[in-house]
């Protein structure tokens, strides 16, 4: 057998598997929570807040023994890592070699954080391990789907009437995830949001001091000029919301797609989803840092002149 | 806001965590990595300016190595030029010394046997007259005896016997 044939035949025994899972074990509605939900009765600490906690954590365990014993001649973790810092710092240097020096930890902060965070919610266990709460949930998207598998077979494991036919929670409970990706939580993608407005314009004001301040209020350039800059004032606010739903939709949404075909097709279905959303994780991450330094670039750019050489001419 | 799970205890929760994360990473990642390989990119600009230097040095060591075994070979060929000019003049005066040393001993030779020569010619002188006074007087005693001719000769010739 060629092996092309033998792999056809391992997706479709997959999918044949799927639906015979699907068919002998009757899930409940699939239930996605737009918000994080507190965990473990603590109030304000929400599952992804616990996650973060993990990331954090990862990342710091990383950090410390990447850094641990430093060698001239790198091994390991500590060339990985090197290699990681360098191909950021090499990255962010070609769209602004001025501000990088300084922007880089925030930068880098940004992008591993964010893109380790992204991953997370790709592992097993993220939003299907948890506590069944009686109960509505609140704020849910119900996913207004019927189980299209339910009753074509009935199931050997169906239980006695008034038992639970489903495995987990009952219809009348509801799922709150152990587990919850970071950046599927609109209170980091704001935090995020934030400082990354909140760097962009210290940096404007650091390059440029109060005359930043012209780039909004332009009062020299006549009317034109001046609505403008209200223009330059609104669309340096909507990149609040711009940072904080971009990289909030993309992942919110790559675990309700993944957990659709899961709903859907247990195996085989979702894998090309689940690669999919590792590139959009990282390229969630990416540019959320890219943009962070193109913003910054152009923030400490001087106002009415050509682009490239505003700092040159200022100092 | 709250259906969306926005919360301003949350939100400062994360930017505090965002902050803290930074600044650990910055001390225990950032800083570290990019000092190393600041450290690394300037060690080996030094290690390459080194080895030009090395290279330049072995060039220069190669070029006086040359040169002094060059002079070395020169001054091996001069000493032994002069080595050799010594030794021919050292064999020049042993030869005329040995000349002289010879010339010497065959004048003493010369002059011991000259003077041997004179010696024996002188005792022999002597000797003949000895001898002939002798003779005379026997002579001159037989004479007066008028006897005995051959006697005389034989006694003569004894005693002439018993000298030598």
């Amino acid at each position: 057998m060629s092996s092309r044939n033998r792999n056809i035949l391992i997706v479709v025994g997959a999918i044949i598997a799927g639906i015979a899972a699907r068919l002998l074990f009757p899930m409940g509605q699939p239930a996605i929570s737009v918000k994080a939900e507190d965990i473990f009765g603590i109030p304000n600490f929400t599952n992804s807040m616990f996650v973060l906690l993990l990331v954090d954590i990862f990342l710091i365990v990383i950090a410390f023994l990447a850094t641990r014993n430093m060698q001239m001649v790198p091994k390991g973790l500590q060339n990985f890592m090197e290699w990681v810092i360098e191909m950021m710092f090499n990255f962010f240097s070609s769209i602004n070699k001025k501000w990088t020096p300084a922007a880089f930890p925030l930068l880098a902060t940004i992008f591993l954080m964010v893109l380790v965070s992204n991953w997370t919610g790709l592992l097993p266990g993220f939003g299907s391990i948890g506590f069944c709460h009686a109960g509505e949930k609140q704020a849910t998207l119900a996913l207004n789907v019927k189980d299209p598998y339910a009753g074509l077979v009935p199931s050997p494991f169906a239980a006695a009437e008034g038992e639970s036919k489903y495995l987990g929670c009952q219809p009348n409970e509801s799922l709150v995830a152990l587990f919850r990706a970071p950046t599927a939580d609109l209170n980091l993608t704001l935090a995020l949001a934030l400082i990354a407005v909140f760097a962009i314009e210290y940096f404007g004001f650091r390059a440029l001091g109060v005359g930043y301040l012209g780039k909004f209020f332009n009062v020299k350039g006549g009317p034109v000029g001046f609505i403008v800059g209200i223009f330059e004032f609104i669309s340096e606010i909507a990149r609040i919301p711009a940072f904080m739903f971009r990289l909030f939709g993309n992942i919110f949404a790559g675990e309700v797609l993944l957990i659709v075909m899961i709903f859907l097709l247990p195996l085989a279905l979702p894998i090309p989803f689940y690669i999919f959303e590792v590139f959009v994780g990282f390229i969630q991450a990416f540019i959320f840092s890219v943009l962070t330094i193109a913003f910054i670039g152009l923030a400490t750019e001087h106002h009415g002149d050509d682009h490239g050489h505003a700092e040159g001419a200022h100092h | 806001m709250e259906a969306l799970g926005l919360n301003l205890p949350k939100l400062i929760y994360q930017i505090i965590n965002f902050v803290l994360l930074m600044v650990i990473l910055y001390a225990l990642l950032y800083q570290r990595v990019l000092a190393m390989l600041a450290e690394r990119r300037q060690r080996i600009e030094q290690s390459l300016k080194d080895a030009e230097q090395v290279k330049l040095q072995l060039a220069n060591a190669r070029r006086d190595y040359d040169a002094e075994i060059a002079k070395a070979r020169q001054e091996a060929a001069t000493i032994v030029a002069q080595a050799q000019e010594r030794a021919r003049a050292q064999e020049a005066e042993i030869v005329a010394q040995a000349r002289r040393e010879a010339e010497r001993v065959r004048d003493e030779a010369r002059t011991q046997a000259v003077q041997e020569r004179e010696q024996l010619l002188r005792e022999a002188k002597d000797q003949i007259a000895e001898l002939v006074t002798l003779t005379a007087s026997r002579v001159l005693d037989a004479e007066l005896k008028a006897s005995g001719h051959d006697k005389l000769i034989a006694e003569s010739l004894s005693a002439l016997g018993r000298r030598n």
